[in-house]
């Protein structure tokens, strides 16, 4: 199995909505869920949750893709307004690509450099407006250095564009993953779910 | 004029929400010193220093947390401070030791059976330290900006606000719900300082003011602290060490949507094999060093009003190894045991009473009787001559301290109405007229029962005095 799914993972696939979604519960009981384009076999989502010492179910944080839009305030505290930037990753085949909406100012402002200590990319902002430490988590668990030649970024449209040419290693990988992928079928039988509402029923 | 200044106090009431006046809201702690001798008026407490004593010695067997299962009773007639000294208890054990109050009549419920309340009670009362993993938000406030609705707006609307935050690299703005809207404005937090806000929780805690204001001139109290605002991103992850009672473990996992049901606050009836569950998950968490036990107390006001199955329950639940301390309390003497037609001391059977450490308290004396009502004043923002309290105190040990304690805020309604500054005896007295006591009550009805309803019919043997009148 790849890093993402250790040995003892139990994978289950289905396709809805025009993505191949691939669901994994870890040997540690955390989940992660992870949807494909059925047309271009592109990463669109991936989200992990765990569970807290005391078993409450944390929520899913996004590793690639948005979270839903959600206008509510989750138990009357407090959530971020929509008026700050928003932080989001795409997957390209060949790059990581981070997006920062709603960042109007000037393209002066911005420096994105690589912390290879920390192993994360760092954006600024001159007029301390916007701070964030990307950790690249593919490149984590692959093992391997930042480098910083990798790395290019752009300021069009209000929206700061990063992006990070992936490792021959890891295209490599990804395309042996995704192989894997299509032989995958839907939970308890061994064919594999090719088009939509394949998906076995088992009766009880 | 009046009338506009009148308003603008309101605002001010609203926004720094005064609390509200309980019959014991002046009770501190147990007010004894660190021989755990009682002093002679200290944190609230007056008098009953033997009680005081000896609710001390309970208090060091449950710091010490050694000791599961014991049980206390403490007795004496009303209003002689036996709420007042579990209070004490609670408020000297401190806000991480669990404390749990509940009136006898609780448990007493449609939805729940009897044993299952007891049980989720007992359990309220066990608190597990342990250490999570938090996602709190850390920052300084720049601005906050509250909107209320306008006057006429439904209620419901509710107030809408915003919070902007900053670290030194960054700043972000995060729209407010009610509930934290209600504890920003608890916290006073305002501008300049620098919070923490528990994302799970939205919990607040002020840290302090940031440097870079320090140079305003604000009105600051000598206990003002000043921090550096904080680097880097605005959320961050922390370890925290905090204390959940059991039975917010069990709640968590009896569903499977966890936290949710914390929230709603209907948790109906675990089942025994979640209970089993947490409680081996727990031993194992001891074992490897994750968690700690911390003992807490339940307190059962009214025990009187339990029946005889809880009192047995109680025997058998008080030899689990994972207790609490049981303080119970009562103001009756030999009475009947409720579901029997047994009488026994306290309404409390012989065999429960045998395992029980038994405090008493006594009468107050009319020193006593004069200290709590001088404390009640104050508590009460009540000015009174020392003529008044001296007639006050006269009053209380002939009725009882409760009435004397209910004349005091009628007394300064009745001196504001004369536009006076301080209640005095003639306040006293008018409310002395006003409202009747216990026993000028009683006597009113023994000469005038033939005049209220359903008096018309005498039973034959009645004895007819008082109809002929």
């Amino acid at each position: 199995m790849s890093a993402l799914a250790p040995a003892g993972a139990k994978q289950t696939a289905i396709v809805s909505g025009g993505r191949r979604k691939v669901h994994t519960i870890m040997p540690d009981g955390s989940e992660m869920m992870e949807e494909f384009e059925l047309q271009t076999d592109q990463l669109v989502v991936r989200k992990r949750r765990g569970k807290t010492v005391l078993g409450r179910e944390l929520d899913w944080v996004y590793e690639v893709g948005l979270p839903p839009q959600r206008i509510t305030i989750a138990n009357e505290t407090l959530a971020e307004s929509g008026a700050n930037p928003v932080f989001c990753r795409l997957d390209h085949i060949d790059r990581f690509e981070f997006r920062v909406r709603n960042l109007p100012y000037a393209k002066h402002n911005y420096s994105v450099t690589v912390d290879a200590a920390e192993r994360k990319i760092v954006v600024r902002t001159a007029n301390k407006k916007y701070y964030k430490c990307i950790a690249i988590e593919d490149m984590d668990r692959a093992g391997l250095p930042l480098d910083e030649h990798a790395l290019a970024w752009e300021h069009e449209n209000n929206t700061l564009i990063v992006q990070y040419r992936k490792p021959t290693q890891l295209i490599a990988a990804e395309r042996q993953a995704a192989a894997a992928r299509q032989k995958l079928g839907a939970a308890d039988s061994d064919a594999p779910a090719k088009g939509e509402g394949d998906v076995q029923c088992p009766q009880q | 004029m009046a009338q506009a200044s009148g308003v603008k106090v309101q605002d001010v009431k609203d926004i720094t929400r005064i609390e509200r006046i309980g019959a014991h809201s002046h009770i501190r702690g147990l007010g004894l010193d660190d021989a755990l001798e009682a002093r002679l008026v200290s944190q609230g407490m007056v008098g009953q220093a033997n009680a005081r004593k000896a609710a001390g010695v309970i208090l060091q067997m449950i710091r010490d947390g050694k000791i599961a299962g014991r049980a206390v009773l403490i007795a004496g007639q009303p209003g002689t401070g036996k709420t007042a000294i579990a209070m004490g208890m609670a408020q000297a054990l401190g806000a991480d030791t669990p404390f749990t109050t509940i009136a006898a009549s609780e448990i007493f419920s449609l939805e729940m059976n009897k044993t299952e309340a007891l049980t989720q009670a007992f359990r309220r009362s066990i608190g597990v330290r342990i250490k999570e993993e938090t996602e709190i938000i850390e920052g300084e406030v720049v601005e906050i900006e509250i909107d209320r609705p306008a006057a006429g707006a439904a209620a419901t609307a509710g107030k809408t606000g915003k919070l902007t935050l900053k670290t030194t690299e960054m700043e972000t703005v995060y729209d407010l719900g009610q509930k934290m809207i209600d504890s920003l404005t608890k916290e006073k937090v305002q501008s300049g300082d620098v919070i923490t806000i528990d994302k799970a929780t939205g919990r607040i805690s002020v840290l302090g003011r940031s440097f870079a204001r320090s140079r305003d001139y604000d009105a600051m109290g000598a206990s003002t602290k000043f921090v550096q605002c904080p680097e880097g991103e605005l959320q961050k992850r922390k370890e925290v060490v905090h204390v959940v009672s059991l039975h917010e473990v069990d709640v968590i996992n009896s569903r499977t949507q966890g936290f949710l049901a914390l929230f709603s606050g209907d948790t109906g009836e675990i089942k025994s094999e979640v209970r089993e569950q947490i409680d081996q998950k727990v031993a194992e968490w001891r074992e490897e060093g994750k968690a700690e036990i911390v003992p807490g107390v339940l307190f059962i006001d009214e025990v009187h009003m339990l029946d005889i199955e809880c009192f047995s329950f109680l025997n058998r639940a008080l030899e689990s190894d994972l207790a609490p301390v049981l303080v119970v309390a009562t103001n009756r003497g030999i009475t009947r045991i409720r579901g029997t037609n047994y009488k026994s001391p306290h309404g409390i059977p012989i065999d429960l009473l045998d395992r029980l450490l038994i405090i008493s308290t006594t009468p107050y004396s009319d020193k006593e009787v004069k200290q709590i009502l001088r404390i009640r004043c104050e508590e009460e923002d009540v000015e009174m001559t020392d003529d008044a309290l001296a007639l006050l105190t006269k009053v209380g040990m002939e009725t009882s301290l409760r009435y004397a304690i209910h004349m005091i805020i009628a007394s300064a309604l009745v001196c504001a109405k004369r536009k006076g500054t301080q209640v005095d005896v003639e306040d006293i007295k008018r409310v002395y007229t006003l409202f009747v006591d216990v026993k000028r009550s009683t006597q009113f009805l023994q000469e005038y029962q033939s005049e209220f309803m359903f008096n018309e019919i005498q039973p034959a043997d009645a004895d007819m005095t008082d109809a002929q009148v």
